[in-house]
């Protein structure tokens, strides 16, 4: 244990970097955030519609165990059940702290926080301010981290990019390598601990709801130097984007959360404009089939109801691939309001206004479940442990990761709003359990070699000079492009192992394509190329980790839908009926008929298909390639069943 | 129709101290083709209009839908988000320049790392006991939690000191969107507890006495943030603090 | 000196500018435009006023005092906003970008128009020693000198044109910058209450200078009693 101030560094300015340094900050110890770019430009600006806790402002009978139950079951039980527990039962405190910090969180007539309705979920359980919610939270902890940062207790290192981890003989992180993307040199920072708050991988498909930052250049360095990586195959797809040449633009849930309806006219190519199609005209498809829940089911649900209802039923609008969000029959002012953010970006874009005229959306890649495989310690009452320094610890020591870039908080798919929740809780939750990692060990990072660090340093500095003299054929922009395309083409909404085995091989071909890569630009100032070719590898190996854990999860479980493996649940089937069929299962054989038809057959389904399952995909970096492995999941609170939102 | 195509004129830079130069190059015409899209096809295909091989552009972006605020820069002249400027709204060729106002640092890249200063100066913060869970937050009347929403939606993109003519390169203007950020913690319950110290930090060289009331600022806001009124309300807040300091210190 | 001590002069001295533009040389210009607007009135009213002013005592303070100290020093500190700013009005063309620029040069047209006038008035009253009471009659001479050529009714039109611009203009400016107005209503409303008040301090001071053109009149010395 050193005597001096510990010294973490954190790699990463959104949500959960920001949240982590104002909390390290607070604990005296050393921090240096290291971001691509500047603090207040990072990716979860982009988070709109909100941030769950159950604080039950509208007595409506919420808590912190609804919200958990909803969240694991909107996850298709795939999650941790103490972790998102633990997170659950801290969210009322994190939206609290977050007021204080001053976010502009709307409020109800009386000067409390305001709270609205969201997917997977039938309780008015999110915070929001505005439709732009993460920017709002991000600029709190942002002005957080420059108060200490006037104090002098941070040191933000911006514009500089992590290359790799600095990894002891015995394996243990001491630090990282950065470049600084403005003189382009290189130099290792050692510190005590480093964290990933690098956030998701959404450049693999290039074009998604991400920001151009988000190629989880970082993550998957840490894979390749060794760490887990954890259900890489779970990818959100979110419902409503707005498509575009550049980027699928969010059109945040929220809007559905306050009322937004989605529909699609009933006759094939019927081309009238929507405001002159009466309601018989309109098949509200969600709300038809999921009365209970409606427009709010989960997201997964969502997006494979539209493409069921746009490629199955050809319904889409004029036969495109596009369906309404309607708002209209709501008032300007209260849109304008609740929802002015995201109203202003449609607008600017489409040149439309969704205060006159339905919205024409499609689903788009969102987010990843998936990201590195990090630990955690219960406290044994179904709550997590503090202090521990497993928390949040990657499979390498020393290396930390929270945020969009670990795997455990949201299973198979992640419910609206929880995303933000997740970051911050993560955030603030592993600090403590860094510091003890740090106290308890024998050596630091002050007995490394230099040589450690020399290595490291001369290691990037060859590969970057190797990538710099890259002169082939090929353009990286242009094979990144290629790269979404595949991955945007089999890796989708509906997987099918044909389709995911050709895209496998298809992801071959551009790994041999990139030995091929020209670097279009070798000058050593501000040069953006040769990074950017060196995060392209790093997406190509994430896509065989996501395209080969899609291939190999041979199951329909949350975001990941495979038809040939869809257990078909009957229609009239109660899911507590199979906690009932557990309960006479340990009693003994179950007989035919207490059951409706067909039900039992279907839960024996269910509970083999969970046996098989109901485990986390684990990805290693081995010869080469991603070896494959499964973990149990820890199901100790709630026992699964079968998902159901009608 | 013939194969449709969009020209574009950038101003190039190699190194901040270099000499710019500009480059015409023209690509594809797609639908709803914007800025960013048309700069991320010549980083797929980076030859100019006369066929020359050169370096791709650099420019900053991330969000690419205007909540970000990296991706300001001159088109046609007039300062705004690439991501938000759609080529059939604009005129071509499109004339993309990095700011003027700030130091650049490659092509369309600048450093607004002044404005992040600024914020430093007027402790555009809410100044809390710590993280620790000390239940809610201070009562705020929705009125005034959307007054502040307004102001908290500025994303330092720096349109507004890049359009305003009292901000330069060179002076020690903070502008407009430095006093909104004043304004915005004065008016929150507990952030209002620095209130003097960051009027004082607006009450001196570069300060709140330099705007030359031009009112750019809020016409070229891509968020519409009203600016004037901040400044405006500054301006009053200041006034009071001189006769305070004045007469009843 | 430290920063801090900087800073505080910086703010005194701006906001001084910006007071005195309003007291007293606004106030000033006011009386000056209407005292000497009597004159399409009459003949005897004006003089009357202007001998009452004559007849002030202290009046050699009042004037270095109130007025010439007040706009030396508001025109130092306006040439010194001058150079700070670079008017932008053709990048970026809005109503108040345009105010922005043409209180700049207003300003500027009004320190050289003031030169002129200055020179071509007080400065031969003090010359020759006609401080007191023949000021009336030989101030007046000179003017209807003046507007006799269509040179210096120009120069007097641009001149009164830029002061009441830039008083009124500025006026609008003080609001906003003490405070006074903050809404941009409130903003909008009150502009145009003072392009209206401008206006009228525009024709007030023209139609001084179209009497003066089509009626010179000269006047005598009266002694005071």
């Amino acid at each position: 244990m050193p005597k001096r101030k510990k010294k973490i560094i954190v790699i990463g300015g959104g949500l959960t970097g920001l949240s982590l340094a104002m909390k390290i900050c607070e604990r005296n110890a050393e921090v240096v955030i290291v971001s691509y770019q500047s603090l207040k430009r990072s990716h979860s600006v982009c988070a709109q519609g909100g941030i769950n806790a159950a604080i039950d402002a509208r007595n409506e009978g919420d808590s912190p165990e609804n919200h958990f139950y909803d969240t694991i079951k909107g996850g298709d039980f795939l999650a941790h059940q103490p972790l998102v527990r633990d997170m659950c039962y801290q969210a009322p405190a994190i939206i609290h702290l977050m007021d204080r910090l001053g976010v502009a969180f709307n409020r109800t007539g009386e000067g409390h926080l305001e709270f609205r309705r969201f997917g997977g979920t039938l309780y008015s359980r999110t915070a929001f301010a505005g439709a732009t919610t993460g920017q709002q939270l991000v600029y709190a902890l942002d002005e957080q981290v420059r108060r200490f940062q006037h104090d002098g207790a941070v040191k933000t290192l911006e514009w500089h990019e992590y290359l790799g981890a600095v990894l002891d003989s015995q394996g243990v992180c001491r630090g990282a390598v950065l470049q600084d993307l403005r003189t382009n040199t290189l130099f290792t920072l050692a510190g005590d601990a480093v964290v990933l708050a690098t956030g998701g991988p959404g450049q693999v498909y290039v074009r998604s709801t991400n920001s151009t930052v988000n190629t989880g250049a970082a993550a998957t360095m840490a894979y390749l130097q060794g760490a887990k990586y954890g259900n890489g195959e779970f990818i959100q797809i979110h419902p409503t984007a707005i498509p575009g040449p550049d980027k699928l633009r969010l059109m945040s849930e929220s809007a559905r959360g306050e009322g937004g309806r989605l529909w699609v006219p009933r006759t094939v190519g019927d081309a009238r404009p929507p405001k002159s199609i009466p309601d018989s005209g309109r098949n509200y498809f969600l709300e038809e089939k999921f009365p209970l829940f409606g427009n709010l089911v989960p997201r997964d649900v969502a997006s494979r109801e539209i493409h069921d209802i746009v490629y199955n039923q050809k319904l889409g609008i004029a036969g495109e691939p596009m369906v309404y969000l309607d708002l209209t029959h709501k008032s300007k002012d209260y849109l304008e309001d609740r929802l002015g953010g995201i109203i202003d970006i449609y607008k600017k874009f489409t040149g439309e206004d969704p205060k006159d005229v339905p919205m024409k959306i499609f689903p788009a890649v969102h987010y990843s479940m998936g990201g590195l495989w990090t630990d955690y310690e219960t406290d044994g009452n179904g709550m997590i442990e503090h202090g521990s320094p497993r928390n949040q610890a990657t499979s390498i020591p020393g290396l930390y990761a929270g945020g969009e870039a670990d795997y455990q908080y949201h299973g198979a798919n992640r419910l609206g709003a929880n995303s933000l929740l997740s970051c911050i809780y993560t955030g603030l939750m592993m600090c403590r359990g860094i510091f003890t990692y740090i106290d308890n060990q024998d050596k630091s990072v002050d007995d490394t070699p230099s040589t450690t660090f020399d290595d490291a340093k001369n290691h990037w500095e060859s590969r970057l000079n190797e990538i710099k003299a890259m002169k082939g054929g090929e353009n990286p922009y242009q094979l990144h492009r290629d790269l979404g395309d595949i991955m945007m083409g089999n890796v989708l909404i509906v997987r099918e192992n044909k389709k995911l085995e050709k895209t496998i091989r298809e992801i071959e071909d551009i790994k041999t394509r990139f030995k091929d890569v020209n670097c279009v630009d070798s000058t050593d100032w501000a040069n953006p190329t040769p990074s950017f070719i060196n995060q392209l590898y790093c997406m190509i190996e994430l896509s065989r980790v996501i395209a080969k854990g899609a291939l190999m999860r041979d199951e329909f479980r949350g975001a990941h839908y495979k038809p040939e493996f869809d257990l078909k649940q009957p229609s009239k089937f109660d899911p507590h009926e199979y906690i009932d069929y557990l309960e006479k299962k340990n009693y003994g054989d179950v007989s035919e008929d207490a059951f409706p038809e067909g039900h039992l057959e279907y839960m024996k389904r269910f509970e083999a298909n969970n046996d098989n399952w109901l485990k986390s995909t684990i990805a290693e970096y081995k010869n080469n390639k991603p070896e494959i492995s499964y973990e149990p999941v820890d199901t100790s609170i709630v026992t699964p069943r079968p998902r159901k939102y009608d | 129709m013939n194969k449709k195509i969009v020209k574009l004129k950038i101003k190039r830079r190699d190194k901040p101290d270099a000499k710019a130069y500009w480059q015409e190059f023209t690509i594809p015409y797609k639908e709803r083709l914007n800025v960013i899209a048309c700069l991320q096809d010549i980083q797929r295909n980076p030859t100019t209009q006369s066929g020359e091989s050169v370096n791709p552009v650099t420019w900053d972006c991330n969000c690419l839908e205007e909540v970000c605020g990296s991706c300001t820069m001159l088109v046609n002249g007039k300062v705004r988000q690439a991501c938000t400027a759609l080529i059939d709204s604009l005129e071509q060729p499109v004339i993309l320049e990095p700011m003027s106002k700030f130091p650049v640092v490659r092509d369309l890249q600048v450093d607004r790392s002044r404005m992040f200063e600024n914020l430093k100066k007027v402790k555009a913060w809410v100044d809390i006991d710590g993280t620790h869970d000390i239940g809610e937050g201070p009562l705020m009347s929705d009125k005034v939690r959307a007054q502040r929403y307004a102001l908290s939606e500025c994303m330092s993109c720096g349109c507004c000191l890049e359009a305003c003519p009292q901000f330069s390169l060179t002076n020690n203007f903070m502008g407009a969107a430095t006093f909104s950020q004043v304004r915005l913690f004065n008016l929150h319950p507990s952030g209002s507890m620095l209130k003097e110290e960051r009027l004082e930090a607006v009450m001196g060289e570069g300060g709140i006495t330099d705007c030359g009331n031009a009112q750019v600022c809020v016409e070229v806001c891509p968020k519409s943030i009203p600016l004037t009124e901040s400044i405006a309300d500054i301006g009053r807040q200041t006034t009071l603090q001189t006769l305070k300091n004045i007469f009843m210190k | 000196m430290d920063q801090r001590t900087r800073d505080q002069i910086h703010y005194l001295i701006l906001k001084t500018h910006s007071l005195t533009g309003l007291i007293p040389v606004g106030a000033f210009l006011v009386l000056h435009f209407s005292i000497n607007s009597l004159r399409t009135v009459g003949v005897w009213p004006y003089q009357i006023s202007i001998d009452i002013i004559n007849n002030l005592p202290f009046l050699m303070w009042i004037e270095v005092g109130f007025i010439i100290i007040p706009i030396l020093f508001h025109s130092l500190v306006g040439f010194y906003i001058y150079f700070s700013g670079k008017p932008n009005p053709f990048r970026y063309n809005y109503p108040h970008n345009w105010m922005y620029t043409l209180q700049r040069i207003s300003g500027a047209i009004i320190f050289v128009f003031l030169v002129y006038h200055l020179a071509t008035t007080v400065v031969p009253k003090i010359w020759y020693g006609n401080i007191q009471f023949a000021a009336a009659p030989y101030l007046i001479d000179i003017m209807n000198q003046e507007f006799k050529t269509w040179d210096g009714r120009i120069i007097y039109a641009v001149g009164i044109i830029a002061a009441t611009f830039h008083f009124s203009s500025g006026l609008w400016g003080f609001c906003v910058s003490w405070g006074l107005l903050i809404g941009r209503r409130a903003q909008r409303n009150a502009g145009y209450v003072f392009a209206l008040f401008g206006l009228v301090l525009a024709i007030m001071g023209l139609a001084t200078v179209l009497e003066f053109s089509l009626h010179p009149v000269g006047v005598e010395a009266t002694q005071p009693g």
